[in-house]
């Protein structure tokens, strides 16, 4: 964790700094006889808050980086309890599915395009082949028929006009 | 108006839904508020704030049913008494246990309401008087809050909320309609869409982290309804102190700007134990800490709406969503609102109380269906709210560019989360950070950019000083700590 915070706080530092160049030349307001920040005023409070803070962040990780990490929990056997392992790449696909439908939704189709990334994501978290399927059929026609037919929001339609 | 059918309807399916979503772990209220909201946009004001009252209502109290069954709270604001819950449903008392949740949640819940309709109306009649300077200490103040409720570093919550105040600043200027950090986009003038963006914080990393998670077989007890009720009685005579304390508890949490019912949640917990003579049954299986917490948080609800709907201060993350909801519908959070608009004061009110009288045989209902609700795939569930999410997001403006936001904020809400950043002020930062920005730059302008002025005016100055305060609260602790290790070292 302490590694992550130095990562983290090297992030929000380099967001102050880019906030503040980005701001550099923003027009000024010219009000009771003199120039006043005007556009850039808020943004550059907001920079410098990410700079202290970030610095705040990234002392904290150097100071639980000198703390030794608590024991690892043991079970009765005195084995050592390790937490599930966590599937990133799952995490992964879910973007690649969003950014699949932003890219296709406009060809294929809402219908087409929502049902594919349905089946796919529950058929990668281990959802049987048909059952997906049919699930993602029933759900896509059953959110189509919500939003474009209830409440009429023109949602994509491709090729089939679906 | 509320009895009106369609009304009546949206009362009705909301709080299935919100008792739906309430009793699946992983799945918030704040994710069904903003799942909610693209709905409500086709709804009128009334319908839509009644929507996500009742909805609110029924997902608190929902979280405590896999809290007492599995051990594992539907929402954080059952989490501080998950393990009495579950120690007392090992004991062989689950019924009692799902009884006076359901009971003490909608008493809760009802004092909330009543507080919300006495103090609502008096402290418009403040706000009237209210000018640019106060509403810009009132948001600082908010916002504040906010970073020092935060459950992880104090550091990072700050961060969150700048993140979320800089998203606000994207689009054009309002002093000068400068276009700011829009790199040419045109989509990015008209400023980061609250909606999407608060779905994808909310929602879309949710989504993530449940996929990333290794699926969970839960062991589920079930549960006899018949005996349900049975014995509450003797608790609300034994406990009545109680309840009016954690009534008190829950309810001032929930005016104050950026607590949540989480928090009311572990503060009644807390005094609870202080004040019970049986302490050594708390993390036990103390009756008493499920009473007092199941009061505290459902009566933070409603007083969550007191900021909200006189200042346009949101009380937590849920009327956050309310706020946006509320702009969206042409109106205006305020003082104004109370003359403007009474139909729709007037109609959250009753939606609160309506609400918790429907908890009771709801709760119920939802008590009896538990193990089936459960069981609920997640691996199904996860991709339609998924699905639901995106298709909310491009509802709002019928814009691709809203998926878009979506996805990028569900990005940073997961990677956040994952360090333990707190997403929930970016919401706060992103609803309060025009109401911030505009009432400073009004008032300096005003002022001829004298900043003396933002403490002459007496709730100005008070506000301020709170304000303050607060920002120097944390340093203060760390001095006083420091001085206490010394003190001891030079003892020894």
């Amino acid at each position: 964790m302490g590694k992550n915070d130095y990562i983290g706080g090297g992030i929000f530092t380099a967001l102050g700094v880019l906030i503040w160049a980005l701001t550099w030349h923003f027009p000024v307001l010219m009000e009771a006889g003199g120039r006043h920040p005007g556009p850039s005023l808020f943004p550059r409070v907001l920079g410098t808050l990410f700079i202290f803070f970030s610095l705040i962040v990234i002392l904290e990780g150097w100071r639980k980086s000198k703390t030794p990490p608590p024991p690892a929990a043991e079970d009765e056997g005195g084995n050592v309890i390790i937490i599930g392992e966590k599937n990133y790449f799952n995490a992964v696909l879910v973007i690649i599915l969003m950014a699949a439908f932003i890219a296709l939704a406009g060809y294929l189709g809402f219908i087409i395009t929502g049902g594919a990334v349905l089946f796919i994501l529950m058929w990668k978290l281990h959802v049987k082949l048909l059952k997906s399927l049919i699930i993602s059929a029933v759900v896509i026609c059953f959110i189509y028929s919500v939003f474009a037919k209830i409440l009429r929001v023109p949602l994509p339609h491709g090729f089939l006009w679906w | 108006m509320l009895f009106a059918p369609k009304t009546f309807l949206t009362i009705i399916v909301c709080s299935l839904y919100g008792l739906f979503v309430g009793s699946i772990p992983g799945l918030s209220a704040t994710l069904a508020a903003s799942l909610l909201v693209p709905f409500t946009f086709f709804m009128d004001p009334l319908a839509a704030l009644v929507a996500i009252v009742t909805m609110s209502a029924m997902a608190i109290f929902a979280g405590d049913i896999p809290a007492a069954l599995i051990r594992i709270p539907g929402t954080p604001s059952s989490a501080a008494y998950t393990q009495d819950s579950f120690a007392l449903t090992q004991q062989g008392k689950a019924e009692l246990v799902l009884g006076a949740d359901i009971i003490f949640s909608a008493i809760g819940g009802l004092m909330g309401a009543i507080v919300l309709m006495t103090s609502a109306p008096l402290l418009a009649e403040v706000a009237m008087k209210f000018s640019t300077f106060e509403y810009f200490w009132l948001a600082a103040l908010g916002l504040s809050a906010t970073v020092m409720v935060s459950a992880s570093s104090q550091a990072k919550g700050a961060i969150s909320m700048c993140l979320g105040l800089f998203l606000s600043t994207i689009g054009v200027d309002i002093t000068l309609g400068y276009p700011r950090f829009t790199f040419g986009s045109v989509d990015l003038l008209n400023g980061v869409s609250f909606i999407p963006a608060m779905i994808g914080v909310f929602g879309i990393s949710e989504v993530m982290r449940n996929v990333s998670e290794r699926q969970m077989d839960f062991a589920i007890t079930k549960v006899k309804t018949r005996g349900i009720f049975a014995g509450v009685g003797k608790l609300i005579k034994k406990y009545q102190w109680n309840m009016w304390r954690s009534g008190a508890i829950g309810t001032i949490i929930g005016v104050l700007p950026g607590a949540g019912a989480d928090i009311a949640a572990w503060i009644a917990y807390a005094a609870s134990k202080r004040a019970s003579k049986e302490k050594e049954l708390y993390g036990k299986g103390s009756i008493e800490a499920i009473v007092d917490s199941g009061t505290a948080n459902n009566a933070c609800l409603a007083g969550d709406w007191v900021p909200a709907l006189v200042f346009g201060i949101p009380g937590d993350s849920i009327t956050a969503v309310v706020i946006g909801v509320i702009f969206m519908k042409g109106l205006r959070p305020g003082p104004m609102i109370f003359e403007q608009h009474p139909e729709i004061i007037y109609g959250v009110y009753f939606a609160f109380i309506l609400a918790n009288l429907l908890m009771v045989p709801f709760g119920w209902l939802a008590v009896k269906v538990s193990s089936q609700m459960l069981r609920v795939p997640k691996n199904v569930l996860i991709p339609v709210i998924l699905m639901f999410a995106i298709t909310g997001a491009f509802a709002i403006n019928n814009d691709v560019f809203d998926i878009i936001t979506l996805g990028v904020m569900g990005i940073v809400g997961y990677f956040m989360e994952r360090n333990d950043y707190p997403v929930a002020p970016i919401v706060l930062g992103l609803v309060l950070g025009p109401i911030l920005e505009q009432n400073f730059m009004t008032s300096m302008i005003k002022s001829d950019w004298n900043l003396i002025l933002f403490f002459t005016r007496p709730i100005s100055a008070l506000l301020g000083i709170c304000t303050v305060a607060m920002w120097g609260f944390p340093f203060l602790m760390a001095f006083l700590e420091k001085a206490g290790v010394r003190e001891s070292g030079l003892k020894k």
